[in-house]
Protein backbone atom coordinates (compact mmCIF):
# COMPACT_ATOMS: atom_id res chain seq x y z
CA UNK A 1 0.00 0.00 0.00
CA UNK A 2 1.31 3.47 -0.78
CA UNK A 3 0.88 6.42 1.55
CA UNK A 4 -2.23 7.66 -0.29
CA UNK A 5 -3.97 4.31 0.06
CA UNK A 6 -3.04 4.14 3.74
CA UNK A 7 -4.32 7.67 4.34
CA UNK A 8 -7.56 6.88 2.53
CA UNK A 9 -8.00 3.71 4.59
CA UNK A 10 -7.48 5.72 7.76
CA UNK A 11 -10.19 8.23 6.76
CA UNK A 12 -12.57 5.43 5.79
CA UNK A 13 -12.02 3.81 9.15
CA UNK A 14 -12.80 6.93 11.17
CA UNK A 15 -15.72 7.92 8.96
CA UNK A 16 -17.18 4.44 9.48
CA UNK A 17 -16.73 4.75 13.24
CA UNK A 18 -18.34 8.17 13.21
CA UNK A 19 -21.30 7.00 11.12
CA UNK A 20 -21.73 3.82 13.19
CA UNK A 21 -21.17 1.66 10.12
CA UNK A 22 -20.17 -1.57 11.78
CA UNK A 23 -20.60 -3.32 8.41
CA UNK A 24 -17.86 -1.13 6.92
CA UNK A 25 -15.59 -1.62 9.90
CA UNK A 26 -16.03 -5.35 9.45
CA UNK A 27 -14.58 -4.98 5.95
CA UNK A 28 -11.77 -2.66 7.02
CA UNK A 29 -10.42 -4.98 9.75
CA UNK A 30 -8.32 -7.88 8.47
CA UNK A 31 -9.41 -11.34 9.59
CA UNK A 32 -6.52 -11.48 12.07
CA UNK A 33 -6.84 -7.87 13.24
CA UNK A 34 -5.93 -7.19 16.87
CA UNK A 35 -6.95 -4.10 18.81
CA UNK A 36 -4.89 -3.16 21.88
CA UNK A 37 -6.14 -0.57 24.38
CA UNK A 38 -3.77 1.12 26.80
CA UNK A 39 -6.59 1.72 29.27
CA UNK A 40 -7.17 -2.04 29.63
CA UNK A 41 -3.59 -3.13 28.96
CA UNK A 42 -4.80 -5.98 26.80
CA UNK A 43 -5.61 -7.00 23.24
CA UNK A 44 -9.04 -7.77 21.82
CA UNK A 45 -9.90 -9.55 18.60
CA UNK A 46 -11.71 -7.94 15.70
CA UNK A 47 -14.85 -9.93 16.51
CA UNK A 48 -14.83 -8.83 20.15
CA UNK A 49 -14.37 -5.24 19.05
CA UNK A 50 -17.15 -5.32 16.46
CA UNK A 51 -19.54 -7.04 18.87
CA UNK A 52 -18.98 -4.33 21.49
CA UNK A 53 -19.65 -1.40 19.15
CA UNK A 54 -23.49 -1.26 19.11
CA UNK A 55 -23.62 -1.03 22.91
CA UNK A 56 -20.78 1.48 23.00
CA UNK A 57 -22.77 3.80 20.71
CA UNK A 58 -25.90 3.76 22.90
CA UNK A 59 -24.80 6.39 25.39
CA UNK A 60 -24.26 9.15 22.85
CA UNK A 61 -26.53 10.75 20.32
CA UNK A 62 -23.50 11.85 18.31
CA UNK A 63 -19.79 11.19 18.13
CA UNK A 64 -17.38 12.94 15.80
CA UNK A 65 -13.73 12.24 15.25
CA UNK A 66 -12.31 15.71 14.81
CA UNK A 67 -9.02 17.54 14.36
CA UNK A 68 -7.56 14.48 12.69
CA UNK A 69 -3.82 14.73 12.22
CA UNK A 70 -2.73 11.77 10.12
CA UNK A 71 0.82 10.74 9.33
CA UNK A 72 1.61 7.66 7.30
CA UNK A 73 4.59 5.33 7.19
CA UNK A 74 5.46 2.29 5.12
CA UNK A 75 3.11 -0.14 6.86
CA UNK A 76 0.58 2.00 8.63
CA UNK A 77 -0.39 5.32 10.12
CA UNK A 78 -0.54 7.32 13.30
CA UNK A 79 -3.54 9.54 13.90
CA UNK A 80 -4.02 12.13 16.64
CA UNK A 81 -7.59 13.33 17.06
CA UNK A 82 -10.27 14.49 19.43
CA UNK A 83 -13.33 12.34 20.03
CA UNK A 84 -16.16 14.79 20.54
CA UNK A 85 -19.35 13.34 21.89
CA UNK A 86 -22.85 14.55 22.63
CA UNK A 87 -24.37 12.30 25.27
CA UNK A 88 -28.07 11.45 25.32
CA UNK A 89 -28.31 13.90 28.21
CA UNK A 90 -27.01 16.68 25.98
CA UNK A 91 -23.68 16.82 27.76
CA UNK A 92 -20.77 17.52 25.45
CA UNK A 93 -17.30 16.17 26.07
CA UNK A 94 -14.00 15.53 24.34
CA UNK A 95 -11.27 12.95 24.58
CA UNK A 96 -7.82 13.31 23.03
CA UNK A 97 -6.65 10.06 21.52
CA UNK A 98 -3.76 8.69 19.51
CA UNK A 99 -3.94 5.52 17.45
CA UNK A 100 -1.08 3.72 15.76
CA UNK A 101 -2.28 1.29 13.10
CA UNK A 102 -0.64 -1.31 10.91
CA UNK A 103 -2.08 -1.95 7.44
CA UNK A 104 -1.75 -4.67 4.83
CA UNK A 105 -3.53 -5.38 1.54
CA UNK A 106 -6.06 -2.61 1.99
CA UNK A 107 -7.01 -3.54 5.54
CA UNK A 108 -6.05 -2.66 9.09
CA UNK A 109 -4.22 -5.51 10.81
CA UNK A 110 -3.47 -3.97 14.19
CA UNK A 111 -4.56 -0.98 16.24
CA UNK A 112 -2.86 0.38 19.34
CA UNK A 113 -5.06 2.94 21.06
CA UNK A 114 -3.81 5.45 23.62
CA UNK A 115 -6.18 7.55 25.70
CA UNK A 116 -6.59 8.77 29.27
CA UNK A 117 -9.26 6.90 31.22
CA UNK A 118 -9.26 9.54 33.96
CA UNK A 119 -11.12 11.76 31.48
CA UNK A 120 -13.94 9.29 30.81
CA UNK A 121 -16.22 10.61 33.56
CA UNK A 122 -15.92 14.19 32.33
CA UNK A 123 -16.49 13.04 28.76
CA UNK A 124 -19.68 11.24 29.71
CA UNK A 125 -20.90 13.96 32.06
CA UNK A 126 -20.53 11.73 35.12
CA UNK A 127 -18.15 13.95 37.06
CA UNK A 128 -18.75 13.76 40.79
CA UNK A 129 -21.05 10.78 40.46
CA UNK A 130 -18.42 8.04 40.74
CA UNK B 1 22.47 11.01 -10.06
CA UNK B 2 21.90 9.59 -6.62
CA UNK B 3 20.02 6.43 -5.98
CA UNK B 4 16.24 6.79 -6.09
CA UNK B 5 14.96 7.45 -2.62
CA UNK B 6 18.45 8.13 -1.30
CA UNK B 7 17.55 11.41 0.37
CA UNK B 8 14.45 10.05 1.98
CA UNK B 9 16.28 6.98 3.23
CA UNK B 10 18.99 9.17 4.76
CA UNK B 11 16.41 11.45 6.35
CA UNK B 12 14.55 8.46 7.76
CA UNK B 13 17.77 7.11 9.24
CA UNK B 14 18.56 10.50 10.78
CA UNK B 15 15.12 10.69 12.36
CA UNK B 16 15.47 7.18 13.79
CA UNK B 17 18.86 8.14 15.19
CA UNK B 18 17.39 11.29 16.77
CA UNK B 19 14.62 9.28 18.37
CA UNK B 20 17.09 6.77 19.84
CA UNK B 21 19.45 9.53 20.96
CA UNK B 22 16.62 11.33 22.74
CA UNK B 23 15.37 8.34 24.75
CA UNK B 24 18.86 6.91 25.32
CA UNK B 25 19.99 10.25 26.78
CA UNK B 26 17.22 10.10 29.39
CA UNK B 27 18.16 6.54 30.30
CA UNK B 28 21.84 7.53 30.63
CA UNK B 29 21.22 10.76 32.55
CA UNK B 30 22.96 12.60 29.72
CA UNK B 31 21.34 16.01 30.07
CA UNK B 32 23.56 17.74 27.51
CA UNK B 33 22.57 15.34 24.76
CA UNK B 34 18.93 15.47 25.80
CA UNK B 35 18.92 19.25 25.56
CA UNK B 36 20.50 19.15 22.10
CA UNK B 37 17.62 17.00 20.81
CA UNK B 38 15.11 19.82 21.33
CA UNK B 39 14.84 22.71 18.88
CA UNK B 40 14.86 26.16 20.52
CA UNK B 41 11.11 26.51 19.95
CA UNK B 42 10.23 23.01 21.17
CA UNK B 43 6.96 22.48 23.00
CA UNK B 44 5.71 19.27 24.54
CA UNK B 45 2.03 18.38 24.85
CA UNK B 46 0.77 15.82 27.37
CA UNK B 47 -2.54 13.98 27.24
CA UNK B 48 -3.21 14.31 30.99
CA UNK B 49 -3.64 18.11 30.89
CA UNK B 50 -3.86 18.72 27.12
CA UNK B 51 -1.46 21.63 27.50
CA UNK B 52 1.76 22.51 25.75
CA UNK B 53 4.73 22.59 28.11
CA UNK B 54 7.63 24.89 27.27
CA UNK B 55 11.04 23.53 26.38
CA UNK B 56 12.55 24.99 29.57
CA UNK B 57 9.87 23.52 31.84
CA UNK B 58 10.06 20.12 30.20
CA UNK B 59 13.85 20.02 30.43
CA UNK B 60 13.69 21.08 34.09
CA UNK B 61 11.24 18.24 34.77
CA UNK B 62 13.44 15.70 32.99
CA UNK B 63 16.56 16.99 34.74
CA UNK B 64 14.87 16.63 38.13
CA UNK B 65 14.05 13.05 37.20
CA UNK B 66 17.67 12.39 36.25
CA UNK B 67 18.77 13.70 39.64
CA UNK B 68 16.27 11.80 41.77
CA UNK B 69 15.24 8.58 40.03
CA UNK B 70 17.64 5.65 40.36
CA UNK B 71 16.77 4.19 36.95
CA UNK B 72 14.60 4.98 33.92
CA UNK B 73 14.22 2.57 31.01
CA UNK B 74 12.19 2.73 27.80
CA UNK B 75 11.45 -0.83 26.78
CA UNK B 76 9.64 -2.48 23.88
CA UNK B 77 10.35 0.51 21.69
CA UNK B 78 8.42 0.39 18.43
CA UNK B 79 9.36 3.25 16.14
CA UNK B 80 7.92 4.36 12.85
CA UNK B 81 9.20 7.33 10.87
CA UNK B 82 6.93 9.53 8.77
CA UNK B 83 7.57 12.63 6.70
CA UNK B 84 8.50 15.26 9.26
CA UNK B 85 8.71 13.13 12.36
CA UNK B 86 8.31 9.82 14.15
CA UNK B 87 6.09 7.90 16.51
CA UNK B 88 7.49 5.71 19.25
CA UNK B 89 5.43 3.35 21.37
CA UNK B 90 7.14 2.10 24.50
CA UNK B 91 6.71 1.07 28.09
CA UNK B 92 8.57 3.31 30.52
CA UNK B 93 9.93 1.61 33.65
CA UNK B 94 10.92 3.94 36.48
CA UNK B 95 12.77 2.64 39.52
CA UNK B 96 11.95 4.85 42.49
CA UNK B 97 14.07 5.57 45.54
CA UNK B 98 12.10 3.06 47.63
CA UNK B 99 12.78 0.33 45.08
CA UNK B 100 9.29 0.36 43.52
CA UNK B 101 9.40 -0.08 39.75
CA UNK B 102 6.60 1.83 38.09
CA UNK B 103 5.54 1.31 34.52
CA UNK B 104 3.39 3.07 31.95
CA UNK B 105 2.54 2.46 28.29
CA UNK B 106 3.31 5.59 26.30
CA UNK B 107 2.90 6.80 22.75
CA UNK B 108 5.24 9.63 21.82
CA UNK B 109 4.74 11.53 18.55
CA UNK B 110 7.67 13.77 17.66
CA UNK B 111 7.78 16.38 14.92
CA UNK B 112 11.24 17.15 13.64
CA UNK B 113 12.84 20.27 12.20
CA UNK B 114 16.48 20.46 11.15
CA UNK B 115 17.35 17.30 13.01
CA UNK B 116 15.75 18.37 16.29
CA UNK B 117 12.41 17.73 17.97
CA UNK B 118 10.34 20.88 17.57
CA UNK B 119 7.01 19.59 18.88
CA UNK B 120 6.05 16.44 20.73
CA UNK B 121 2.84 14.82 21.90
CA UNK B 122 2.85 12.27 24.70
CA UNK B 123 -0.18 10.03 25.32
CA UNK B 124 -0.61 7.85 28.40
CA UNK B 125 -3.32 6.78 30.83
CA UNK B 126 -3.32 8.56 34.18
CA UNK B 127 -6.13 6.20 35.19
CA UNK B 128 -3.34 3.68 35.69
CA UNK B 129 -1.10 6.11 37.54
CA UNK B 130 -0.72 3.94 40.64
CA UNK B 131 1.09 1.37 38.54
CA UNK B 132 3.49 4.14 37.65
CA UNK B 133 3.88 6.05 40.89
CA UNK B 134 3.40 3.21 43.36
Amino acid sequence: MDQYEIRELCEQFFDAYENRRVDLLDRIYSDDCIIWHNVFGRETTRDENLAALPDSYKGQRRRTYDDRIVNTFHDGFVIQYSLDGVQNTGHRGSLWICIVARCRDGKITRIDEYMDSSKFAAWAGREGTR
Amino acid sequence: MGRPGGDSVRKEWQTLELCDRFFDSIERNDYETLESCYAPEAVIWHSHDCLYQSRADNLAMLKAGMETLPKVRFKDRRIRVFEGGFVQQHTIYVTRANGFVGQMDVCFVGYVRDGMISRAYEYFDTGRITKFLG
